[in-house]
């Protein structure tokens, strides 16, 4: 049997004058809760993973695609150089095409910067909310220290336990820091000069 | 001779990005992992200007500007905000705190080197 069905067994037990709720019954944060509010820190932190590591290869990529696209126009400098004494119109024309594609190469990389920033944005995005939920488990687990359950009919321990949830997501919210990110896409960001 | 930027941020892609976009424009970077790691940097190095973010562990970009401020050698060095932060409230704070000027993430490396290159002279 969990806790949460113990509980809610006396609750129904209390009406027929069978038990009652002791102060000490975890009622609101018990092992249950507590495991559901570690899972959701669990996926938390392996979104966090995935995220961190999506990124890191992105920025590898990124830059050996970066290295190559230099060197790729080296190269057409370098052909463009050889060509040129040789006044070859065919060689001359495909050269012209190279740098122009070595050209939108360059800004799609340029544009890749502004993306790939995303990883930031998203951890602090999950820092953020991880924080929020381990502060709101240990509100509950206060909240449930501190029990005043005892000799309640079934509707007063109702009141008392939605009250005592309510008092806790009241603690986390001012408790918690401002939302450090509030970006929706990935544009470009305001720029002041101060 | 090229101008020196102290970059920090404590995200490891964010620092990769700030100084490829840097270093293809001709700077020498030098980068730090949080306030701390900055502000040892900076007392070392001749720099010519900083680009911080605001929410980093052991010391935010708002303390690092704050003790930059103090130092004479410091004073008039321009100091960059980069972060995802775009309050009003905490604007005030940094301007407050000598800012001289502010960029949301995700920034765009031709408005980064603009505003840098309008601000470093």
């Amino acid at each position: 049997m969990t806790e949460l069905q113990s509980v809610s067994d006396k609750l129904d037990n209390k009406s027929e004058g069978k038990s009652v709720l002791e102060d000490k019954d975890k009622v609101i944060c018990n092992n249950a809760a507590d495991e559901y509010f570690m899972g959701i820190k669990e996926d938390l932190n392996q979104a966090e993973r995935l995220v961190s590591d999506a990124v890191n290869n992105l920025v590898i990529n990124f830059r050996y695609i970066s290295k190559l696209t230099e060197s790729h126009h080296e190269m057409v400098l370098a052909i463009e150089r050889m060509a040129a004494p040789e006044g070859n119109s065919c060689i001359n024309e495909l050269l012209e095409k190279q740098m122009v594609i070595a050209n939108q190469i360059e800004q799609e990389l340029e544009m890749a910067i502004t993306s790939l920033q995303f990883g930031d944005l998203v951890a602090q995005l999950l820092a953020h909310t991880t924080r929020q939920v381990e502060m709101l488990n240990v509100e509950l687990q206060r909240i449930d220290r501190q029990g005043g359950w005892q000799g309640k009919t079934e509707s007063e321990a109702l009141d008392s336990i939605h009250s005592g949830i309510s008092k806790a997501v009241d603690v986390v919210k001012n408790k918690s820091k401002k939302k450090p990110v509030v970006q929706q896409g990935m544009q470009m960001g305001d720029v002041e000069v101060f | 001779m090229a101008k020196t930027i102290l970059a920090v941020d404590d995200s490891a892609s964010i620092r990769q990005m700030v100084t490829f976009t840097l270093k293809g424009a001709g700077y020498e970077v030098i980068e730090a992992v949080d306030g701390q790691d900055a502000f040892d940097k900076a007392s070392h190095h001749q720099i010519n200007l900083i680009l911080t973010d605001i929410n980093m562990p052991r010391m935010d970009g708002l303390k690092l500007l704050e003790l930059l401020r103090k130092l004479a050698q410091y004073k008039n060095i321009p100091i960059l905000i980069l972060t995802t932060e775009s309050s009003d409230e905490i604007k005030a704070k940094g301007r407050a705190a000598g800012a001289t000027g502010w960029l949301v993430k995700p920034f765009d490396p031709k408005r980064l080197l603009e505003v840098i290159g309008k601000v470093i002279g």
